[in-house]
């Protein structure tokens, strides 16, 4: 496996798609700057949203007892998994049981977590993803790049060359319109035949026992509502008490992800129809160890907006598949590392802490700080790369002493000016992309005593 | 021991400092026109809005929207499947949010769930006496209503995943008109 900086020096290779995908997500990041600027209780709804998800993770086993209750009241089967395999064998386990050999699905981080599509086509299940950018990269046979815009690492002609051969699309047609046509009357078709449909969860409200699910496209609702089955898979965190609560979340949820008012279809189920099965499976897989971290415990209160990538420098510039885990940007960093430490250590370091996800994040996060959180811990367990401890070392030494500190300064200075080659060169990441500076004549220290003392 | 019983033990055994529940929230009312407000977040959400005293005097301006094409009122008898060939399927929103133009609808007025989603063009009746500043006046409104299945909808479905162009009609309506009565 590639780490996050390989990955992103193959992605940052094309410089005009590079530019592309900053410039789109900074647009998008735009956009939920004014959609939050037009509401006056924005920073009171943010507080409100964040201390209702505090509430949530000091009560967590008690709302979810809560939960599964009234769900059951509601005629919902109610399924708990301790970890991506048992989540899997679950929803296997009910698609055998009605004997059908394909699926719609829609969109769900947390089936991607799992690894559901793989471990379902090994059974010889045919897994249909309906949100239509799900849909473009499943053809692809790739991941999304991007929690709400699965297929953003793609431009119109990518797209219409996957159409073109998997749905019969006119060679070279990249218009939008068109293609998105294409996939209506391709999807529809799976929804219409489909016997067990599963879905995501974006809030379960444990007053009431209901779920709600937030779509721009509605393929959630197509897939649910005609299905016999409907499994909705959800992370233990997605829980809040009251349905009241759901006013302040998803207030913040479309504005934060896209700066839109609200999604097109926010559904609220809490009963199967007459004849409908019904099942929700809770997943904790690590969720009660990161609930364990102080540092890292309020990674929990996430709620899958996506602010944070569209907002982060180094997300728009290196894409999604750099970060090699279903939950890319600045909150799919401070996640991983509770999946494995070992294979996602570089995650941690794929910032700048600028701290901008910090300030776009909705239930406020200090998403930079616990990045920072990792670093320590992740050196402190000495599993970053042997060139980084060292080099960290040196300069720990080299900064702790003022001489050493003068004298490198010196040396370094005169270096640049003697032997330009030596720090121009291919060997030196600072002069990828950029001339290297000129050096100062004289340190800050030097021309303060020459001028000042 | 089930798996149930070792999340909730697991859970139980970290110890989160208690953090107090906030109470409800209040929102501040965006602006004194509500009308207004919701004629303005249609707009946004790309939805054609026909005002009216009564409900049957949208008849000719649904005519001319919708030329020479079947217009069928939500039928509790129909079967949910055949919706799928209807060109406009006709039903009652319950009440709308002004901030962001979304309508209630439920069980209570859906005889099929999939009604709103599997028809190819929408029109929806609402009363402007049932219009709310906001989600969360939607949510008091709401209050503890059982309803089996219930959604928010704000316009026609809609896809930006190529490209982030922004294209009207993906898996769900294809348009929606809302038909809004004085009465």
């Amino acid at each position: 496996m590639l780490s996050h900086a390989e990955a992103s020096e193959k992605f940052i290779a094309n410089q005009e798609r590079t530019d592309w995908h900053d410039d789109t997500l900074w647009f998008v990041r735009a956009k939920r700057d004014k959609a939050s600027k037009l509401l006056p209780e924005w920073e009171a709804l943010r507080n409100q949203a964040s201390q209702i998800k505090e509430h949530i993770l000091s009560n967590l086993p008690q709302y979810l007892l809560e939960f599964e209750a009234n769900a059951q009241a509601n005629g919902v089967q109610v399924h708990w998994a301790k970890d991506a395999h048992e989540h899997n064998e679950i929803v296997y386990s009910i698609i055998q049981k009605h004997g059908d050999k394909a699926l719609v699905k829609s969109k769900s981080m947390l089936t991607e977590e799992c690894h559901l599509n793989a471990y379902l086509e090994q059974k010889g299940i045919d897994v249909v993803d309906t949100d239509l950018g799900e849909r473009i990269v499943q053809f692809r046979k790739e991941v999304p790049s991007h929690i709400v815009l699965p297929a953003i690492h793609l431009k119109k002609e990518d797209v219409g060359e996957t159409f073109h051969q998997h749905l019969g699309t006119p060679k070279g047609n990249k218009d939008p319109q068109f293609l998105t046509e294409a996939a209506r009357i391709h999807l529809r078709e799976k929804f219409l035949g489909a016997k067990v449909a599963i879905t995501g969860v974006n809030f379960a409200v444990a007053e009431t026992g209901e779920f709600v699910v937030c779509t721009n496209e509605g393929n959630a609702d197509m897939g649910a509502h005609l299905s016999d089955v409907h499994i909705a898979c959800m992370g233990i965190e997605k829980i809040i008490p009251k349905r009241q609560d759901l006013g302040v979340f998803l207030r913040l949820l479309a504005r934060s992800a896209t700066g839109q008012l609200i999604t097109t279809y926010s559904s609220h189920f809490a009963k199967p129809r007459d004849g409908q099965e019904m099942h929700i499976v809770l997943v904790d897989n690590g969720r009660s160890r990161q609930l364990a971290r102080d540092e890292f415990r309020n990674s929990l209160k996430c709620i899958r907006c996506a602010a944070c990538f569209n907002t982060c420098p180094v997300y728009r510039r290196s894409g999604g598949h750099s970060y090699h885990q279903p939950v890319a940007g600045p909150i799919g960093s401070i996640l991983a590392p509770n999946f494995d430490k070992k294979a996602n250590v570089d995650l941690p370091f794929a910032s700048t802490l600028c701290g901008s996800c910090s300030n776009v994040c909705p239930v406020k996060i200090n998403i930079h700080e616990q990045l920072w959180f990792w670093r320590q811990d992740l050196m402190k367990e000495g599993l970053a790369p042997a060139g980084k401890v060292f080099g960290m070392k040196l300069m720990a030494w080299l900064m702790s002493s003022p001489a050493v500190f003068r004298m490198a300064g010196g040396i370094g200075r005169k270096v640049m000016n003697w032997f330009p080659f030596l720090v121009n060169n291919g060997m030196n990441p600072w002069y990828k992309q950029r001339e290297m500076p000129s050096p100062p004549k004289q340190s800050f220290q030097e021309w303060y005593k020459s001028n000042r003392s | 021991m089930s798996s149930r019983e070792e999340i909730i033990k697991a859970l139980q055994e970290v110890k989160v400092p208690a953090k107090a529940y906030p109470g409800a929230f209040t929102a501040q009312v965006i602006g004194d026109d509500i009308l207004a407000d919701f004629l303005h977040a249609m707009v946004v959400v790309s939805t054609t809005v026909i005002q009216v005293k009564e409900a049957a005097d949208a008849a000719p301006a649904l005519d001319k929207h919708f030329p020479n094409m079947q217009r069928v009122r939500l039928n509790p008898l129909a079967d949910g499947l055949s919706l799928a060939d209807i060109d406009v399927l006709e039903i009652d929103g319950d009440f709308g949010v002004a901030e962001n133009g979304a309508i209630w609808l439920d069980d209570s007025t859906l005889p099929h769930r999939v009604a709103p989603f599997i028809c190819q063009h929408l029109v929806i009746y609402l009363s402007q006496k049932n219009l709310l500043p906001t989600l969360q006046e939607a949510y008091i409104r709401l209050g503890d209503k059982q309803t089996g299945f219930g959604v928010f909808l704000s316009g026609p479905s809609k896809t930006a995943d190529i490209e982030q162009s922004l294209v009207i009609g993906a898996h769900g309506a294809r348009s929606l008109v809302v038909v809004l009565t004085e009465c």
